[in-house]
């Protein structure tokens, strides 16, 4: 896969456990333009390992000039967000692939409801610069823990003014979506980005309201989680890899030299998918793409974040 | 003319039936395809506010009386096309997220509801459709740009330019018309006979 080398210019601490990254061409060249919304790959050699985390883009998409990026420390990281705050200098060289946007603003929207969880304020920035350059009807609300954990709300503060509204958890100011969502006027989009319950509550308030699918939009990448080892057998090549309990499946195939496609690493836009034709035991799934009935069926997996419980599965590759 | 031939541009309708996960629901119809509504009637009613706007047909049946006694208030009816839109546009201007669109009459008649609630920023996919009566369809030449309403023919007399032409299933959304392309453009006058296939 072609990817982008880069080098990191400058580090700022901008919340609590939250790292900013600004990172160049490393000739000095112009980077790829990009839309609102927008993520890069980073590739981290960690010794033996080598992690790849989907970061979104923050800076404005005009500006081509670098990529910003923010990294929250994960307080059980895997050794990704780990490796960006303590091993990431000014100067150190990152391999990131071509941004992928996987939430982009609808253009047909005739309003949008931007709702951010934390480190969920990440896609918005970039999106911020892009709906403010069209003229569109927007608002961003953005919810935290304490001022302490609240990245950039005062650059969004100059840059949105009343657009901007924030819910401050620590002064006990809660976010309702049902409020948020019952009046808004025909051809009002949504967009959520953040903790798994707060993107979950917008999702089912909005399915509950009756709003209809196209309409409502979220991003969340998903953590591998840790589990049992197991072996995969791949069909086609007649290998066989073993994928450790903190690994995930692509990453162990990844680590044995197997080519498998992917693009957001997180569970969330499909590219991954691989046909699963046996297992001796089951399927965990933790992606967010596969249908209820995908699932049952129980011949597909997305081995970016889902694993199985199992000595063997083989797959068709 | 094109049995069992796919077109992913040709629309698929459905049958109404209430999307009881909503905060209001706006009931369109026209002429015969009343009828669409009083089966709509007959499921289990939305516990949300409806409202039904309903365009008396001129040589259709007429529905109004059966409609009043299901929906009563609820029920507004027109007797002209420009009185029924601009009372849609109204509704659509004041309606919230969560009002469910349902309509029900010929091709001419869903597409211009769908293409008015587009401009308020409802997507083709939020509302259901149901065409119940003629398979009638306006057809846009391609030679004169007119569009002939209710052509129930595979090959038919454009009311622009007077060529004939051949009907397509290749649909547009944003015209609401099928695609006519002259049927004798290589050998001029060689016209094949047409059949009623859209009756």
């Amino acid at each position: 896969m072609s990817h982008l080398n880069v080098i990191v210019s400058a580090i700022a601490d901008v919340a609590e456990g939250i790292r900013h990254f600004t990172l160049v061409d490393a000739a000095g060249r112009e980077l790829p333009g990009f839309s609102g919304g927008s993520h890069v790959v980073v590739s981290m050699r960690a010794g033996a390992r080598t992690y790849r985390n989907a970061y979104s883009l923050l800076s404005p998409p005009s500006d081509r000039s670098n990529y910003q990026i923010a990294v929250r420390l994960q307080e059980n990281s895997r050794g990704g967000s780990r490796f960006m705050h303590e091993q990431v200098q000014v100067g150190t060289a990152l391999e990131i692939a071509w941004p992928v946007n996987l939430f982009a603003i609808s253009r047909v929207g005739r309003k949008h409801i931007l709702v951010a969880g934390g480190i969920g304020i990440t896609p918005f920035m970039s999106q911020a610069h892009d709906l403010l350059r069209t003229g569109a009807n927007f608002e961003l609300h953005y919810a935290f823990r304490s001022p302490r954990h609240a990245a950039f709300v005062d650059e969004l503060r100059r840059l949105l003014g009343p657009r901007l509204k924030c819910y401050d958890q620590s002064q006990g100011q809660l976010l309702d979506p049902a409020a948020l969502l019952s009046h808004q006027p025909l051809g009002t989009h949504v967009y959520v980005c953040g903790p798994g319950g707060m993107v979950d509550a917008v999702l089912d308030t909005a399915a509950r309201l009756g709003w209809p699918d196209a309409h409502v939009h979220h991003e969340e990448f998903l953590a591998p989680p840790v589990g049992e080892p197991f072996a995969i057998r791949l069909a086609q090549s007649q290998r066989v890899v073993e994928v450790g309990a903190e690994e995930s499946m692509l990453e162990a195939m990844e680590a044995a030299g197997v080519d498998v496609p992917y693009l957001c690493r997180g569970g969330a836009c499909g590219r991954c998918e691989l046909e699963v034709l046996a297992t001796d035991g089951v399927l965990e799934h933790h992606d967010h793409y596969l249908s209820e009935d995908e699932r049952r069926a129980g011949n597909k997996i997305m081995p970016c974040v889902s694993r199985a419980k199992c000595t063997f599965i083989e797959l068709n590759l | 003319m094109q049995h069992g031939y796919w077109i992913r541009s040709k629309p698929v309708y459905t049958s109404l039936a209430w999307q009881y996960r909503a905060q209001a629901h706006m009931v369109l119809a026209h002429g015969e395809a009343g009828r669409a509504v009083l089966r709509l009637y007959q499921q289990r009613l939305p516990e949300q506010p409806v409202s039904v706007l309903y365009l008396v047909g001129d040589e259709e049946a007429d529905y109004t009386a059966s409609l009043r006694a299901l929906a009563g208030d609820c029920l507004l009816t027109f007797t002209k096309q420009e009185a029924l839109w601009a009372a849609f546009n109204a509704a659509l201007a004041s309606a919230c997220m969560g009002t469910r669109l349902y309509a029900a009459g010929n091709e001419a008649f869903l597409w211009q509801v769908s293409t008015l609630a587009a401009s308020h920023g409802v997507l083709h996919a939020d509302i259901m459709r149901e065409q119940p009566a003629s398979l009638a369809r306006p057809v846009y030449c391609v030679h004169c740009k007119t569009i002939t309403p209710h052509v129930t023919t595979n090959i038919a007399v454009c009311s622009g330019c007077q060529r004939h032409l051949f009907v397509r299933d290749h649909f547009s959304r944003r015209l609401g018309a099928y695609m006519g392309l002259m049927v004798d453009a290589e050998a001029p006058g060689e016209v094949p006979a047409a059949e009623e296939i859209y009756p």
